[in-house]
């Protein structure tokens, strides 16, 4: 199977056309299978008890970030649809929803990093050496962001940066209220941006995949709500965290 | 008028039966034992360099016979057209051939073949190239000019400010290259009472011939036999045979019917030299049969020009000064030369009393440019036309007057040098045109009617018409027939044959007893001129002209010499030459040919003339003992330019919400001297006319300035005017006063049969639209729409081939 | 690059049934060709700029031929020429729009051959893309007509979605007045759409003219009498008056009430890859007379909306023209 697709540019030169969309039926194949893989293995564990989410409330969110967060899902299923759905044969005219996605994405992901650098939260969920014994070590609990929450976000990070950017360079060859579409892009230029767009939209759709999945899963479930409603109970926050890493205010 | 027998005379010209049954053989038609089929790579960008060729899935493939690049043709020096390249300088530039069985497998082959081009800048149009900064169409320089003190390339860039003010339609401050003038032009001016300044732009276009050019070749005993598609028979041989590395005697020349060419097939062209040299590569007859789409890339343009004009006119309308400069499209080969022609004909045809042309040809990485049908000439008639109607209007007289005050007679001295022409009759051309088409009555109409307005429009064309010092051969053989040996070639315009009936004119014979042989140099050929220019009319008649008198005289002699007295007691009439007084006593053509066969010498072609063409020996050479031989080579005189004249009237009805006209008459009238073939000059001024009508309205050159690709390369996408497109009757007529300097007192028509019709729509358009100047052709509905409702037309101003 | 100019080896099928016709076309769908006069396919497979493996030719089904009464009005096979449209008396009689406009289709020897079919569903004419350039149409990522000097003179000023190619054919139009209904069939069976649904746009289908997908072959036009007998407008204008394309065209419907127009329908050609209806220039003349004041008040808001390319403003005062010129008396 291909990973990119080429086409000849207007002086008859191969060049880069885009991603294979071929490879979205083996993204969502193989990430089904991890999940799956997930699934079945987590059922052959022992089941630990749950902490209770009865109790005092802390806050794990603040409503700023739990509406930044809601901004960014939905813009970014609303891009992945608008996106995908055409290529697997779903017909309608789904590029101004696309880019006005693409643009709702971009503000709340400046808005985000912007907060994250003046808040100086942005260690809360960078990944450390020290973080890696959680993995080996049972004992030892996370601050505010398990490793594995670090991991997504950090791909999700680098994913979304990177889709970000290769769309508003493809912003700039469609005509939009405020411009007419530039010839900024040499054609090969311009493939390398489908491709890397194209690349990062499957690892998005892996991404969301893993992430709906551990999202929903009955042990982690109480993170939905705490981006739902912004808190967690004090066994909750014993139960998985290191409050000596992470104690968030409780006045939640 | 003369008792001419056959000068002014219709009859059907030996090739129109092959014609309406497609009976007639053309180059592509030609099958020979062993022939394989060539296709060409050709350049996908305006301008580069390549830097890797695989052929090997080609080689590969079966059919495949063999492949021919630029390393097995004679490389050429930058700006000259290449047989092959691998530095392409425009797109459709040949850089590889194919050979194989067939056409398909050699187009399956070609799309096996990898090349690597790695691109250069490249230019479109030719300001862009201009401007400081700007990109140049060849790494050697933007600029190549062509003078008899030395020809080469230089840079030349205007600032940007000047580019602008030249844009703007001022006075251009840049560097030029060309310049020439008579006359004192500031003096010119002062005694003016109306000066008009106007910018002007003519955007190129393809010839469009009909039939895309094919060459077949192969060789036998080192004699190269070449079948081509030709505008010109024997002069196209010394070129041909140069490009193919031989002597003019080993290559033969089949062309016996060309589907046209306009000027786009004067001289040997690159493709026949591919051909030639794959077949003396692989051995076997080699046929290269362009593309419709590849025609269009390297089948030849018309330059385009980007000018400024400033002319002055006395009260009474006379032109007192002209100042023109000329920027030329030149395209990558630096072939053209329009401007100066164009400059030539202003002085010409207006006859300011003082004149300063200047020219700067810029290379372009568009189609190769060609001399096409009035180059200069045509385009010049197209910008000048409104220019003499809007001096007309400030002065307030006649828009017909201002031409007739102006137009070129007997007595007028033109070009640079102030030369004389042979003859002209602009104004009784004028005159009768004003007639036919009623031009008083016409003028005081009324022009508005609903969104529709009528508009009126005259149009003057020229081009130097005739050349000289090209041999003639007539042959009479003992069967009485008599052999007119043209090989002028045969472009379909029938010239070769009516040309040839001045020989039947002077050996008083009937048509019926004359055969024409031309097509091939196996046919025995004289050196004869180029078909083009509109040349042929006043040339081969002239050719024919020594030839047949040749012949007579040596007729003469032959019965002087057999039935007693001197030649001067002999005449001839009804195929006889017989003594004067008692015409009984004579002896038949037929008797005469066998008789010099048995005294042989001169007369049956054993010596011939020293001065005439070693094509022409050669011709006799191979003739010699078949008959009378008339052979010499025109020495008649000569003296001054030679003016083809044409005039135009039309009345069009423009509507201003379609931007669409409708042509609802035409008169062109000829001054060509004697017509030579009324049914051949109604065709040239009616097709002439037609040409005009494309030019002004529709045909132009497209390129994405972006890229470089041209966007119309089909007959389609090129408009070509339809019958739908032009009126359905056009009326011409001829003003039929001879040339001194021409025995039968012709001249040639070809292309001022076209300016007159193009300057004739510029001028009706310009009425119609109340005196606005577009100064550009085409003008397209677009612009007039956009004209009509105050928009912006959606091109800079002078910015060319691309709207 | 080569100069293609021989016609490529592929399968050729000349089903004489419509069922055997529809199978071909089920069993190649995206690699068959369907072949009605051939007047839109011959350039495209000789260029090689498309690569079918079978070529479908429909002109020996008789069912796809003719002009035929129907429950409601009439419906002509999508193999009847241009010409045998426009010689029909009936439809020169009850709806000389679509006479009027196919009359104005290439050149006679186009229309003698071209069919409905062909007509309706030929491709579009941007010359980037019958170049065989990449572009979106041709399933590329790059428009090369819509850029700052891109040669786009005779491209689209509504409607544009990446692609700004417009709808070439000129009885396309007509239908979109008449309300005309597009019968489609396949292995599948038989689907009917409006003929306004059946030119999509590149908003919704980038690499498509009409809504048919491979596999199914348009069969028939049917035209309801809704419209038969009532005042029609046509014009188009071209480069050229014979074989060329609209640089804009108007087909206009509308329903009478002495000299009061009631429902209209007012569809342009030329200005959009679809044809283009105007419906707030049917709502604007609802209720006025044909006259030069009301044609200049129509006319007037013609072509709001539109976006022009840099090379093709003209096509505003051109389709205001248009729409005046309708609505004069």
């Amino acid at each position: 199977m291909e990973i990119a697709t080429y086409k000849n540019d207007v002086w008859g030169r191969e060049v880069l056309l885009g991603v294979s969309w071929d490879l979205l039926w083996l993204v969502c194949v193989v990430a089904l299978v991890i999940i799956a893989g997930h699934a079945v293995y987590m059922a052959t564990q022992q089941r630990a008890e749950r902490p209770s989410q009865e109790g005092k409330h802390v806050q794990r969110h603040e409503p700023i970030d739990r509406i930044m967060h809601w901004v960014m899902a939905i813009s970014i299923l609303a891009l992945l649809f608008t996106g995908v759905l055409p290529i697997i044969g779903i017909e309608f005219a789904w590029l101004t929803l696309h880019w006005i996605a693409g643009l709702v994405l971009t503000a709340a992901v400046l808005f985000h990093i912007i907060r994250s650098v003046l808040q100086k939260d942005l260690m809360s969920v960078w990944i450390s050496p020290s973080d890696l014994k959680e993995a080996l070590d049972d004992s030892h609990k996370p601050g505010k962001y398990s490793v594995a929450q670090k991991g997504m976000h950090a791909a999700v990070t680098v994913v979304t940066l990177l889709v970000i950017v290769s769309g508003l360079f493809m912003f700039a060859m469609i005509d939009t209220p405020w411009w007419d579409r530039t010839n900024s892009l040499s054609e090969s230029t311009l493939g390398w941006m489908f491709l890397i767009h194209g690349l990062t939209t499957l690892a998005l759709i892996a991404l969301i995949a893993f992430h709906l999945y551990f999202t929903l899963r009955p042990e982690k479930l109480f993170y939905l709500r705490s981006m739902i409603k912004g808190w967690i109970s004090e066994d909750e926050l014993s139960a998985n965290h290191d409050p000596e890493r992470w104690a968030p205010d409780d006045s939640a | 008028m003369s008792d001419y027998k056959h000068i002014g005379k219709d009859f059907v010209p030996p090739d129109i039966m092959g014609k309406v049954t497609g009976k007639a053989k053309y180059a592509e038609d030609f099958r020979v034992d062993g022939m394989v089929y060539a296709r060409m790579y050709t350049s996908p960008m305006a301008h580069g360099r390549v830097t890797n060729i695989d052929t090997s899935a080609a080689e590969a493939m079966e059919g495949v016979v063999g492949i021919l690049t630029a390393e097995d043709v004679p490389a050429t020096d930058a700006p000259s057209a290449a047989i092959l390249t691998n530095t392409p300088a425009y797109i459709g530039d040949p850089i590889l051939a194919v050979a194989a069985e067939d056409e398909k497998t050699a187009e399956n082959a070609l799309a096996s073949i990898r090349i690597d081009i790695e691109p250069l800048p490249f230019v479109t149009d030719p300001l862009d190239s201009l401007v400081a900064g700007g990109p140049d169409a060849r790494e050697e320089g933007n600029v190549y000019v062509r003078s008899q003190e030395g020809s080469g390339f230089r840079t030349v860039k205007w600032t940007k400010e000047q580019v602008d003010e030249f844009r703007a339609g001022r006075e251009p401050g840049g560097e030029y290259a060309n310049e020439w003038s008579y006359g004192d032009l500031e003096k010119g001016f002062a005694d003016a009472r109306v000066i008009i300044e106007e910018p002007f732009v003519t955007i190129g276009y393809a010839h469009m011939s009909m039939e895309p050019r094919t060459a077949m070749a192969y060789w036998q005993n080192g004699t190269c036999y070449m079948h081509a598609s030709c505008q010109s028979q024997s002069f196209f041989m010394p070129g041909l045979a140069a490009m193919l590395g031989v002597e003019t005697k080993d290559v033969v020349l089949i062309s016996e019917n060309t589907g046209g060419g306009f000027g786009s097939k004067i001289g040997a062209y690159p493709i026949v030299g591919l051909a030639g040299y794959f077949s003396k590569k692989i051995g076997r007859p080699v046929q290269l049969r362009v593309t419709r789409e590849q025609e269009y890339y390297m089948g030849s343009a018309r330059v385009g020009f980007q000018g400024w004009i400033k002319i002055g006119f006395a009260a009474d309308g006379r032109a007192t000064a002209a100042d023109v400069f000329i920027v030329e499209d030149i395209g990558p080969n630096a072939t053209g030369g329009d401007a100066s022609s164009a400059g030539g004909a202003i002085s010409l045809v207006y006859d300011p009393e003082a004149m300063r042309f200047r020219g700067l040809p810029i290379l372009t990485n568009t189609t190769p440019r060609g001399a096409q049908r009035g180059p200069g000439q045509n385009q010049i008639a197209a910008v000048m036309a409104p220019l003499m109607d809007k001096a007309a209007k400030q002065l307030g007289i006649d828009r017909l007057q201002i031409r007739r005050v102006n137009a070129v007679q007997n007595d007028t001295t033109v070009y640079a040098g102030q030369e004389p022409v042979t003859s002209a009759y602009m104004d009784e051309a004028l005159q009768q045109g004003a007639e036919m088409f009623d031009w008083e009555t016409r003028k005081n109409q009324a022009k508005r009617n609903g969104s529709k307005v009528r508009g009126l429009g005259i149009g003057q064309g020229y081009h130097s018409a005739g050349t000289n010092g090209f041999d003639g051969l007539v042959r009479i053989t003992p069967d009485g027939k008599i052999h007119l040996h043209s090989g002028i070639g045969n472009l379909g315009t029938y010239s070769f044959a009516s040309t040839s009936r001045v020989a039947a004119e002077v050996l008083k014979c009937e048509w019926d007893d004359c055969v024409i042989h031309h097509g091939s140099t196996e046919a025995n050929l004289p050196w004869n001129s180029y078909q083009a220019g509109s040349v042929s009319t006043f040339t081969q008649t002239r050719t024919n002209y020594v030839a047949a008198m040749d012949a007579v005289d040596k007729m003469k002699r032959i019965a002087a010499e057999t039935l007693g007295g001197t030649p001067d007691d002999y005449d001839i009439d009804g195929q006889r030459v017989f003594r004067i007084g008692t015409p009984a006593q004579g002896m038949s053509y037929g008797a005469v040919a066998a008789r010099a066969i048995q005294l042989g010498g001169a007369y049956s072609g054993q010596t011939y003339p020293e001065d005439i063409h070693e094509i022409t020996q050669r011709s006799v050479q191979n003739l010699a003992g078949s008959g009378l031989i008339g052979v010499a080579k025109d020495k008649l005189e000569r003296n001054g330019v030679i003016p083809g004249l044409a005039c135009a009237f039309v009345e069009i009805e423009l509507d201003l919400e379609t931007g669409k006209y409708d042509i609802l008459d035409y008169v062109g009238i000829a001054d060509c001297g004697t017509v030579l073939h009324p049914q051949g000059l109604a065709q040239q001024m009616k097709g002439g006319a037609v040409w005009g009508m494309g030019m002004a309205g529709l045909e132009r050159h497209v390129y994405d300035p972006q890229n470089g690709l041209p966007a119309n390369v089909g007959f389609h996408e090129c408009r070509i005017p339809t019958y739908m497109d032009v009126p359905s009757v056009i009326q011409v007529g001829a003003v039929d006063l001879p040339d001194p300097q021409n025995p039968v007192g012709a001249r040639g028509i070809g292309e001022p049969a076209m300016g007159c019709s193009v300057a004739a729509l510029t001028s009706a358009i310009s009425d119609a639209l109340d005196g606005h100047i577009f100064g550009r052709t085409p003008i397209s509905a677009d612009m007039i729409v956009n004209h009509v409702a105050g928009l912006d037309q959606s091109f800079k101003p002078l910015q060319t081939n691309n709207s | 690059m080569a100069s293609f100019d021989v016609m490529p080896d592929m399968q050729l099928y000349q089903p004489v049934e419509l069922d055997d016709a529809l199978n071909l076309a089920d069993r190649y769908a995206a690699d068959g060709w369907i072949l009605g006069g051939g007047q839109d396919t011959y350039g495209w497979l000789k260029d090689r700029a498309k690569h079918p493996q079978a070529m479908i030719d429909l002109n020996g089904i008789e069912a796809l031929r003719g002009i035929r009464d129907s429950a409601d009005g009439i419906e002509i096979g999508a193999a009847t020429t241009l010409r045998e449209i426009i010689r029909d008396k009936r439809i020169n009689r009850d709806y000389r729009l679509l006479s009027d406009a196919a009359a104005t289709v290439a050149s006679p020897q186009i229309r003698n051959v071209g069919t409905l079919g062909g007509n309706l569903v030929q491709d579009a004419r941007c010359w980037y893309y019958r170049r065989g350039l990449s572009c979106y149409r041709a399933g590329g990522n790059t428009c090369y007509a819509d850029t700052p000097d891109g040669i786009n003179r005779e491209h689209c000023i509504f409607g544009a979605s990446r692609c700004v190619a417009v709808t070439p054919s000129d009885t396309a139009t007509a239908m979109v007045a008449l309300e005309a209904t597009m019968v489609v069939q396949s292995v599948a069976g038989e689907r009917t759409v409006s003929a306004e649904d059946f030119f999509v746009g590149p908003d919704t289908h980038i690499t498509q003219m009409t809504s048919l997908e491979p596999g199914e072959i348009l069969t028939a036009v049917r035209i309801p009498a809704k419209w038969a007998g009532k005042k029609f407008y046509f014009e188009k204008i071209a480069d050229r008056n014979v074989w060329d394309f609209a640089l804009v065209s108007i087909a206009v419907a509308m329903s009478m009430d002495g000299d009061t127009i009631g429902d209209s329908r007012f569809v342009c050609g030329g200005v959009a890859c679809t044809p283009h209806r105007l419906r707030h220039v049917e709502n604007a003349a609802r209720g006025k007379s044909l006259s030069d004041e009301s044609a200049d008040a129509v006319a007037s808001i013609a072509a709001d909306g539109a976006r022009p390319l840099n090379a093709n403003q003209y096509k505003l005062p051109m389709m205001e023209n248009l729409v005046r010129r309708a609505m004069r008396a």
